[in-house]
């Protein structure tokens, strides 16, 4: 087992997909990271963990192996959605991961999103029309949406914290952020009639009016 | 006059597709139309019973598109009208029997002698409802104010436009204005924010329809039907003619409106 790594922008991906426990998988980072002697210290590093589902305490573990070494974690990317084993999405996805070139590009999709349409976008995406009940739409970065979402919608696919899900109407099936998902409360329907953004605060998923 | 091929579907099952067909069939052909109906429902056929035509079938498509027999041997001629033809479902074979391309034949066939051609598409999204909108230019779909009903319509509507069927418009059907004015019924208006393409009518829920259905006269037939005059509306607009979206609004209420209208003249 070996342990790939290649510059990808201005950051270094590591796959740690090979490896199958944790504790191998932090060893084959440490074997990994006393060969990259060249690396300037304070070079931003991205792990790309495959499949496997980590706990906060492992991540931060990586993370203090990393630091060890004078290097930050810059993104953990996972194939994995969430624990959800019937997500399909990991197959699609794989080959998208390494392609971090693209993250910065952004998508625009001028049509609805109907029920039943998937559409997966690697950095941002911006929908010039709604996104109705039974759509996902999955992206790397940021969501935009012009007109009503009412589907899924998955921003910061690949665990980007930051990722933002915006809509001229926010009511949705179902919101997801990096790893985190929320729905809206049962039985309670609030109609506002501004746009709103969907982010992280505090490791939580919070809704409020847009301000721009 | 260049002939049509409309492929009415919905996805969801009894929402009113072969009522819809029937009805917008036998509409078009009171106007004069040469129209032909195709029942694309293998093995659950229900159109011919609707147009009260059951007894008559003699060939099937599936004879029709295997060459077991001609083309206008398959056709029913339709009891009460000059001009109105339905080409059966087989009963005893399921939709695999029939191809897609198979269905583009016929259909390019029958454009030489009708006006216009409607089919009667399956609930589903499976090869039924590839067969039926193969050939088709344009789509209606029906769908009914539910939940479950907007959603199968929505991932229809993609379907089609996948297919590239993109000009579709939209029937609603059995609606109930009194629900809808209570607020307990999906009016119009919600229907069309969610799927976002054309109206071409509203059909009101109409008891007369389950008599005229059981007793295989279309409800277009009756003078007195508000489903049926809503579905002659529907017709003239499928040919074009500008004719305003049919009034919700219950019978007494139209009455008020005459009474307004007396007293406003003297």
């Amino acid at each position: 087992m070996s342990t790939a790594y290649k510059p990808v922008s201005n950051s270094m991906l590591i796959d740690l997909k090979a490896y199958n426990t944790f504790a191998q998988m932090k060893e084959g980072l440490e074997n990994k990271l006393a060969l990259m002697t060249d690396l300037p210290i304070g070079s931003k590093v991205n792990l790309d963990i495959g499949k496997k589902i980590l706990s906060n305490k492992q991540i931060r573990d990586l993370e203090d192996t990393l630091l060890d070494y004078g290097m930050h974690l810059d993104q953990l990317m996972s194939g994995r959605l969430d624990k959800d084993e019937n997500v399909d999405l990991e197959e699609d996805q794989a080959p998208l991961i390494e392609d971090i070139k693209h993250y910065e590009n952004t998508a625009l999709i001028c049509r609805h999103i109907r029920s039943g349409q998937k559409k997966f976008v690697p950095g941002n995406a911006v929908v010039l029309g709604d996104i109705n009940p039974g759509a996902e739409l999955i992206a790397g970065g940021n969501i935009l949406v012009m007109g009503s979402l009412r589907g899924l919608a998955h921003a910061g696919v690949f665990g980007d914290e930051e990722a933002i899900i915006t809509a001229y109407r926010l009511n949705p099936t179902q919101l997801r952020i990096a790893t985190h998902i929320t729905r809206p409360p049962d039985g309670e329907r609030n109609e506002v009639d501004y746009p709103e953004v969907a982010r992280i605060r505090e490791g939580r998923v919070v809704i409020e009016k847009l301000k721009i | 006059m260049k002939s049509r091929v409309i492929v009415i579907t919905s996805g969801k099952g009894g929402v009113g597709k072969t009522t819809t067909t029937a009805n917008l069939g036998t509409a078009l052909a009171m106007m004069g139309k040469r129209v032909v109906m195709i029942d694309t429902d293998i093995g659950l056929r229900n159109l011919d019973v609707v147009m009260g035509l059951e007894n008559r079938i003699v060939f099937d498509i599936v004879d029709a598109v295997n060459g077991h027999c001609k083309l206008k041997q398959a056709l029913i001629k339709d009891k009460r009208f000059e001009g109105l033809y339905l080409l059966p479902a087989a009963q005893t074979k399921d939709k695999t029997a029939v191809s897609p391309h198979q269905m583009k034949n016929m259909v390019n066939e029958l454009r030489k002698e009708f006006d216009f051609i409607l089919v009667d598409c399956p609930a589903g999204i499976e090869q039924g409802f590839k067969n039926a909108i193969a050939g088709a230019d344009k789509a209606v779909v029906v769908a009914t104010p539910e939940v479950s009903s907007v959603r199968d319509a929505d991932r229809i509507i993609g379907l089609l436009e996948a297919a590239g069927l993109t000009q579709t418009k939209l029937i609603i059907n059995r609606i109930r204005s009194k629900m809808v004015k209570r607020g307990d019924m999906m009016d119009t208006g919600d229907i069309i924010d969610i799927l976002a393409i054309d109206l071409l009518g509203v059909v009101p829920e109409d008891e007369a329809i389950v008599v005229s259905t059981n007793r295989g006269e279309p409800a277009v037939m009756e003078n007195m039907s508000r489903a049926g005059a809503a579905y002659r509306r529907i017709a003239r607009r499928l040919n074009g003619e500008d004719v305003p979206i049919y009034s919700l609004e219950d019978p007494e209420n139209i009455m008020d409106k005459f009474k307004k209208i007396l007293k406003l003249a003297r």
